[in-house]
């Protein structure tokens, strides 16, 4: 009874939304905030990569609400999953293929995240995507060798500044009259490493905070005991 | 005026860092947040006193509507004061967990800022961190029936954010903008048609999932019945609350249209009837609160269904008449959880907290004297003054369901006084939890008092809400830097 409850109304929506999409004007449609940013995005804040424009600058504000989202999931799980016995049994270490290449992806994994951060105002990529690949870093060594430990207490502390940053240089717009988040320092010339105002940095923190939660994320489910 | 992004951004700051400050020192932790809700009370109470209301700031200095904005009125800034003062009230000075202190900071500053936001998809993201941080409330309880529900309540969200999503886009697609001055202004020609109308029916399913709406409500008696008494508390007086609001802003400014308004109307009276019902069978306290509250919000609904400024007044009078009375009974509920039959003679054991809820139950009912009364009589007035075949059907409905309510509220009240209980069950209130009831309690007896200006006032601030042209001009014209 429930299965066919649960598929009607799957197949409900699937309807709608078919007779939904043969009549949207896709592609053709009024647009009218999208064609505004494509006309002044890159002039009013100076990023090569448009993106990056809407996601630090137009909606700047969503950015923050996103990032809440990923911390409070973070501190959500933290609750569920509990603390872990210090007697518990550990995994054993990994063999010497997997501890060599991780320990030789390492610094390989950092160099790209960092770079992707970095040029998030000028090249596809930004704080999310090169705050992941950090995240992998940090957590390749852990699954080869489980018995080595992250810091907790450092990347939550790494996380709390990273977020704290964000606000904060949305804050000092503020104390120089502007509003909330608005792009402070010098625009630079278009497509240099150094222009875009204070775009770039928002991305660092971003990046750092998006890194530092989901390692702190991957060790915590790593550390959680089995049931069995 | 710039100065209004603080009640949202600073909560979120001392959310951010209250994890890594409990490390360093607990009560730092424990007093980091109301320190931060009492700045946030009073950047509320000089805005609500000062004059230039209502005004809309640019963040980041992006105009509408390609930038994000929020819109500051009266409406919103009663909305981020209930948050704030609920959330400090409802504070765990004793057990709480750092934990818990962030995510109750998180549920603040998300609360405030889908109060405060004038932009559809702002809307969306900041909807999505309360019901997270909601998830994290109820599952703090660490009983395994916490856990259990929980995840309930995270698939049912999950479906109703799906559906939330879809409709944003459907908007979208037809207007090419998302903000919401932008909107009011071309929904007439571009959204009154059937995509309008099913954007709205999925925006309405994905609010509704906190609003408690019949049909994506089933996550509510077991969340209730599982979490703390004053996570349950908070999540009926301030969660359901702001997607009440959101939804009350879309009616007004985007969906002002006569099917959404019957629509309201057909899935408030399901509510309201299926909810006391519910409670009519209930035989568990904080279940019984549950659906007490699924049906008033279903009342709430069928006010926001009479068109015009006596529907938006109705609704908002039914609904603040909940945040008064639903978290109250929530915090006795702290220690009269559990089935009916315990609280038999508990009229004898706590006389001041029998009391207490005897007030509230005659309020929900809707005695005459009491603001609950009022709040009904505005709803049935309002369906009254549209006279259709539904209206009138909807008011005998109400006018029915009043009297299963009356039923299950008086028989649980004479079961307080019905001599001693079974045996010596510990069922007496703390003082923590009995104080903070009283507090409610005073406050519903002084809006009984002060009912006129109250009336007065609250006609007033619906009246500045259904002005659709001075929203417009606010946020499009004068919104540039202040």
């Amino acid at each position: 009874m429930r299965n066919l409850i649960s598929l009607l109304f799957v197949g409900g929506l699937v309807f709608l939304l078919l007779v939904l999409t043969l009549q949207a004007p896709f592609a053709e449609g009024p647009m009218l905030v999208g064609k505004g940013i494509l006309q002044q995005g890159t002039e009013e804040t100076g990023t090569a990569n448009l993106v990056t424009s809407v996601v630090l600058g137009y909606r700047g504000y969503d950015t923050l609400g996103e990032l809440s989202i990923l911390f409070t999931a973070a501190l959500a799980l933290g609750v569920v999953l509990g603390r872990r016995r210090p007697e518990a049994p550990r995994d054993l270490e990994a063999g010497l293929v997997l501890r060599a290449s991780s320990d030789l992806l390492f610094p390989l994994l950092l160099v790209v995240g960092l770079y992707i951060i970095l040029h998030g105002h000028l090249t596809p990529g930004g704080g999310f995507q090169g705050g992941v690949i950090l995240a992998a870093a940090f957590f390749l060594p852990v699954l080869a060798r489980p018995s080595q430990r992250i810091s907790h207490a450092g990347l939550m502390a790494l996380e709390a500044l990273a977020g704290a940053a964000f606000i904060i240089i949305g804050l000092l717009a503020m104390r120089h009259g502007g509003q909330f988040l608005q792009p402070l320092l010098d625009k630079g010339q278009l497509g240099s490493l150094l222009s875009g105002g204070t775009l770039p940095l928002l991305y660092i923190a971003v990046g750092v905070k998006v890194g530092a939660e989901l390692a702190g994320l991957l060790v915590r489910l790593g550390d959680a005991e089995a049931d069995s | 005026m710039n100065a209004v992004a603080l009640l949202v951004v600073l909560p979120l700051l001392a959310a951010f860092l209250t994890p890594s400050l409990g490390r360093v020192s607990g009560l730092a932790a424990k007093l980091l947040g109301p320190a931060v809700l009492l700045f946030c009370l009073g950047l509320v109470w000089h805005y609500s006193t000062g004059d230039g209301l209502p005004f809309s700031i640019a963040l980041g200095g992006f105009l509408p509507p390609l930038g994000i904005n929020l819109y500051v009125d009266s409406l919103a800034l009663l909305f981020a004061g209930i948050v704030f003062l609920l959330v400090l009230l409802a504070w765990p000075w004793g057990d709480g967990s750092r934990e818990q202190y962030a995510l109750l900071m998180l549920l603040a500053g998300s609360s405030a800022a889908l109060a405060l936001s004038g932009d559809l998809f702002n809307i969306f993201v900041f909807y999505e961190l309360g019901a997270v941080a909601s998830f994290g409330l109820v599952v703090s309880a660490g009983t395994r029936a916490a856990h259990l529900a929980t995840f309930r309540y995270l698939l049912i969200s999950g479906l109703g954010s799906v559906l939330f999503l879809l409709g944003v886009a459907i908007v979208y697609i037809n207007t090419g903008t998302l903000n919401l001055a932008h909107l009011a202004t071309l929904a007439p020609q571009s959204l009154n048609n059937i995509q309008g109308l099913v954007a709205f029916v999925l925006i309405l399913l994905g609010v509704g999932v906190k609003a408690e709406l019949f049909l994506v409500n089933s996550w509510v008696p077991e969340v209730y019945a599982t979490a703390p008494g004053w996570v349950s508390g908070l999540l009926a007086g301030i969660v359901s609350k702001l997607a009440i609001l959101v939804l009350l802003r879309l009616l007004i400014l985007v969906f002002d249209f006569p099917d959404a308004h019957n629509l309201l109307l057909l899935l408030g009276v399901a509510g309201f009837v299926s909810g006391e019902l519910a409670a009519w069978w209930a035989r568990d306290f904080r279940r019984l609160l549950a659906f007490s509250s699924i049906g008033q919000l279903g009342l709430v609904f069928i006010g926001f269904s009479i068109s015009g400024q006596a529907g938006v007044m109705a609704g908002l009078a039914v609904a603040l008449h909940h945040v008064l009375v639903k978290p109250a009974l929530f915090y006795l509920a702290e220690s009269w959880g559990g089935a009916l039959g315990r609280l038999r003679g508990a009229g004898g054991r706590s006389p001041l907290a029998a009391a207490v809820f005897v007030l509230f139950a005659l309020s929900l009912i809707g005695v005459p004297p009491l603001p609950g009364f009022w709040a009904k009589m505005l709803v049935i007035m309002g369906l009254a003054g549209e006279g259709g075949n539904l209206q009138i059907t909807a008011i005998a409905a109400v006018l029915v369901v009043t009297v299963v309510e009356a039923a299950y509220l008086l028989r649980l009240v004479g079961s307080f006084y019905a001599g001693d209980g079974p045996e010596a069950v510990p069922s007496k209130q703390g003082p923590g939890d009995i104080s903070r009831a009283l507090l409610f309690a005073v406050g519903l007896l002084l809006a009984m008092v002060f009912v006129l200006p109250l009336g007065d006032w609250l006609s007033s601030v619906s009246g500045e809400a259904m002005n659709v042209p001075h929203y417009v001009a606010v946020v499009l014209q004068r919104g540039e830097l202040q």
